[in-house]
């Protein structure tokens, strides 16, 4: 009935060396890391800003985790599963022995109840939109302590990839708040650090409102490293809130810091490179990032309506013509000074496994976009240098973009110049974040959006709110009832059988034909993606930093300090 | 006296009322919402309509304010969405925080800038009077942003003092936390006193150099009284009034500079907080704030009020 373990085949985690793993790695220290906020509660189940997801981090554990370094899965609470041979089941074995930092033993009742309370949606989880299968939720089912079954409901490649989203809770600390329809306000800010109880490699020491959030080792941690010596190696993480991100590298360089909770601004490359020359830091240089930037147009239908652009502005020929008019290189060296990479579509090559190296590179032809935009009836006809749609009037859309981010500021201003040069005319509208995003998700008229969100997970099967025409990531149409264009129903097409085929080489081949049919009609024109550079102080050791925040304190169990 | 404190005292209530009901009108009515910045891209429009339902944002708005309004006569400011607290446990700590940092800033400013304005405001020539003049004149041109900028990059490059927070991380083990706490605060304290203090030198100065010039100062002097017990016992006291009828609006510069302050220096006070909760659209919470921050400000006029009607009675009439 059961065939052979899709993973969890290696080494129990305890067992296995961190990836970076030595002989003579310091133990003790405390390590001191910057944020900008502080976060706004303790519990990853009922908030999702940055500073409350490194809380999760060290504080609490997951049944799978993902490597961000290698983006590989790796089991971490489980010792190992196996999978049914029709793919919806897998019967997980979680590793015995283990404790919550007050104690209480850890068992399959945890997992079952942290099931419960992430699709308890009522009792203020968000977490079950990431949870479920096609909008439909696994199933949990404990066969004995060190046992769970969980069923999905429907076969689904990535498969146990999904269990990253979620730490496992303690039940016998939160189940009285879930009862209680109270677990929206479970473990907030004003609970006591002692009653926070977690499998993580930390334990939550000391917050003070403000100013820091200390977290001690954890002296009942499950993992040890390739000598038998127990995680974590340091004896505290101090997050420190600096909301100012020059007083931050001001910090690392005095030696008051050891890292900041996310990448150098390419303005602060160039002092962060004296620093490390002169020995006082480390700046590592990551690659490029895994999420470019976006610029869309409206596509919804019926968004022009009584509009007399509304012959040319939805047309993929006006995208095409604006993917060829810029030149991305240059964009790159105006956007990110020097520290960007050139994309053509919505993936980089920082994702290793899916990004499709054989996409067309879209040259800079200024030529042949005003070539194509004159195919849609756009032509200069009055000699202005301005082009002209076929009742006269000139071709012209506001673009909405981000305040207060300097890249999608800078990046804005470059488009519009670029585009300028083959006579469209922009308007740039710089709106605040908040109200940006809600412009084009709550359906309100737009023309054009320059922005940057992320795809939180590699793979495109854990990602399907952009890529299916139903999802709520499809920035140019949300959540189509039915796909608006035979395009988009070939990518649902082609997306469904992605996502259930178990060989990962016709995954592959399929998500490859994706890229293809997306990069055709371009509903998404990505330009640059920034090149990812980490600091840290110099004294800092053992790191193993990925691409995606936060950089380092992923893998917190395994940094190190230099006495 | 009685009734003036009192006409006074009502205009501050009204005033708080009035700031705390604008923030939160203009914040619920500006575009985005909680709901949208903390499930951002990709969450269903589902799970936004059930966290709107939740902390009851789908309601009319003249129904959320009605209610708010009714909670707030009771100093119950609601619960903060992003936080999940109420928002009067919130508040306190962090108007602490920034009551301390403006008021050892005013403390600064007036002992130094005042008696400096009396010295360049008697003694017109000579190089420390001018050399004074000057350096007001820089300082008065220099917002406490980039003073504090400033001062936080000397203190990165010296190390003399902390760069931000308010606290050391072990001072309550070590038992050093007054002394930690003073050490923390020189710079924000600094950036923030450093414009006022140049403010009080140039105020008091023109100030004592008008009264100076007036015919009962001239006549005391004449009549052989020590010129300097004349100008600290008699001229100063006249030429108080400009510094004391600013001493209201002062505080509320104060606090719209500490607002700039607290986030180079990582001071944690009202204004990193109220910057939070804007961010994150926490409506109740930056009514919350904007309350704390004119009942602040109404506590510095009230003060303004009462010290001009000591130093000039008929300011009361």
């Amino acid at each position: 009935m059961l065939a052979a373990a899709a993973i969890g085949c290696g080494p129990a985690p305890a067992d296995r060396p961190p990836a970076t793993a030595a002989q003579g790695i310091p133990r003790g220290g405390d390590l001191r890391v910057a944020v900008r906020t502080e976060p706004q509660s303790f519990n990853w189940y009922t908030r999702h800003d940055g500073s409350t997801y490194i809380v999760a981090a060290l504080t609490q554990a997951r049944l799978f985790q993902v490597n961000r370094a290698t983006q590989e899965v790796e089991p971490w609470l489980a010792e190992g599963s196996t999978r049914s041979a029709d793919g919806l089941q897998y019967t997980i074995k979680l590793r015995p022995n283990i404790v919550f930092t007050d104690g209480h033993p850890f068992t399959s009742e945890d997992v079952v109840f942290s099931f419960a309370a992430a699709y308890n949606e009522r009792a203020g989880s968000i977490l079950a939109d990431a949870m479920k299968i096609a909008g439909k939720p696994l199933h949990v089912a404990a066969v004995d302590p060190l046992t769970v079954i969980v069923t999905f409901p429907m076969a689904f490649a990535p498969g146990l990839v999904l269990l990253d989203n979620m730490p496992i809770l303690p039940k016998h600390k939160l189940q009285a708040s879930l009862d209680a329809g109270t677990f929206g306000s479970a473990w907030g800010l004003g609970t006591p650090v002692a009653e926070i109880a977690g499998l993580g490699p930390f334990v939550l020491a000391e917050y003070v409102p403000g100013q820091r959030t200390v977290f001690a080792r954890n002296p009942k941690y499950f993992r040890k490293d390739a000598a038998g010596v127990p995680l974590p190696y340091l004896d505290r993480v101090i997050v420190e809130v600096v909301p100012d991100q020059n007083a931050q590298l001001l910090q690392l360089d005095a030696g008051g810091l050891d890292m900041t909770g996310s990448e150098v601004r390419p303005e602060d490359y160039a002092p962060l490179k004296r620093a490390a020359d002169a020995g006082r830091v480390q700046l590592l240089d990551l690659g490029v990032a895994s999420d470019p930037d976006s610029f869309w147009i409206n596509l919804r239908p019926g968004a022009f309506a009584g509009d007399p652009r509304a012959g040319w502005i939805q047309r993929d020929e006006l995208r095409q013509a604006i993917s060829l008019a810029v030149d991305r290189q240059a964009f790159a060296d105006t956007v990110y000074l020097g520290a960007g990479v050139p994309v053509f579509g919505p993936l980089t090559p920082a994702n290793k496994k899916w990004y499709s190296a054989d996409l067309p590179h879209t040259p800079h032809d200024p030529a042949g976009a005003k070539t194509l935009l004159a195919s849609i009836g756009l032509t200069d006809r009055n000699g202005d240098g301005v082009l002209d749609d076929p009742q006269n009037q000139p071709a012209r859309f506001v673009l909405l973009s981000q305040k207060g981010q300097t890249a999608l500021e800078r990046g804005a201003a470059v488009i519009r110049d670029e585009l300028k040069k083959i006579g469209l005319l922009v308007d740039v509208v710089p709106l605040e974040g908040n109200a940006l995003v809600q412009r084009f998700l709550s359906g309100q008229p737009y023309d054009a959006i320059y922005f940057q969100f992320g795809m939180t997970n590699p793979d495109p099967a854990l990602s399907l709110d952009f890529w299916l025409s139903s999802g709520d990531s499809r920035v140019w149409n949300l959540a189509q009832k039915v796909p608006a264009t035979d395009w988009e129903r070939q990518i649902d097409e082609l997306m469904a059988k992605q996502i259930t085929a178990t060989a990962e080489a016709e995954r592959k081949r399929l998500f490859d034909q994706v890229q293809r049919v997306f990069a055709a009609h371009l509903p998404v024109v990505h330009f640059v993606a920034p090149k990812i550079f980490v600091a840290a102080s110099s004294r800092t050791t053992n790191l193993t930093p990925a691409v995606t925040r936060p950089q380092f304190l992923w893998a917190a169990e395994t940094i190190a300090v230099k006495p | 006296m009685l009734s003036y404190l009192l006409r006074r005292l009502l205009f501050a209530a009204f005033l708080v009322f009035a700031v705390s009901s604008a923030s939160m009108v203009v914040t619920r009515l500006a575009p985005g919402d909680y709901a949208t910045g903390a499930l951002g891209i990709g969450a269903s429009q589902e799970a936004r309509t059930q966290m709107r339902a939740r902390f009851g944002l789908d309601r009319p708005f003249a129904a959320q304010y009605w209610d708010w309004l009714g909670r707030a006569v009771r100093l119950d400011f609601g619960r903060s969405l992003a936080y999940d607290r109420p928002v009067i446990d919130l508040i306190p700590e962090r108007a602490a925080n920034t009551a301390l940092l403006a008021l050892s800033a005013l403390f600064l400013a007036t002992i130094v800038g005042l008696p400096l304005g009396v010295l360049t405001g008697t003694y017109r020539g000579g190089a420390l009077p001018g050399t004074v003049r000057a350096v007001s004149v820089l300082l008065l041109s220099m917002p406490p942003l980039l003073t504090s900028l400033l001062l936080v990059f000397l203190a990165a490059r010296t190390g003399w003092f902390p760069i931000g927070g308010m606290r050391s991380i072990d001072s309550a083990v070590t038992g050093t936390g007054a002394l930690d706490l003073l050490w923390h605060m020189v710079v924000p304290v600094l950036a923030l006193a450093m414009p006022l203090t140049a403010m009080f030198e140039r105020l008091q100065s023109q100030a004592i150099a008008e009264v100076v010039g007036q015919p009962y100062v001239l006549a005391t002097l004449a009549r052989g009284v020590p010129r300097a017990r004349v100008i600290w016992r008699d001229a100063l006291k006249a030429a108080l009034r400009p510094a004391a009828s600013i001493y209201g609006i002062v505080v509320g510069t104060l606090l719209s500079g500490s607002f700039a302050v607290e986030i180079i220096t990582s001071w944690p006070g009202l204004g990193r907080l109220m910057l939070d909760a804007l961010r994150a659209r926490d409506v109740y919470l930056v009514a919350g704030c904007a309350a704390a921050g004119s009942a602040f400000l109404a506590a510095g006029t009230l003060l303004s009020d009462a010290a001009l009607a000591v130093v000039d009675p008929r300011s009361t009439e």
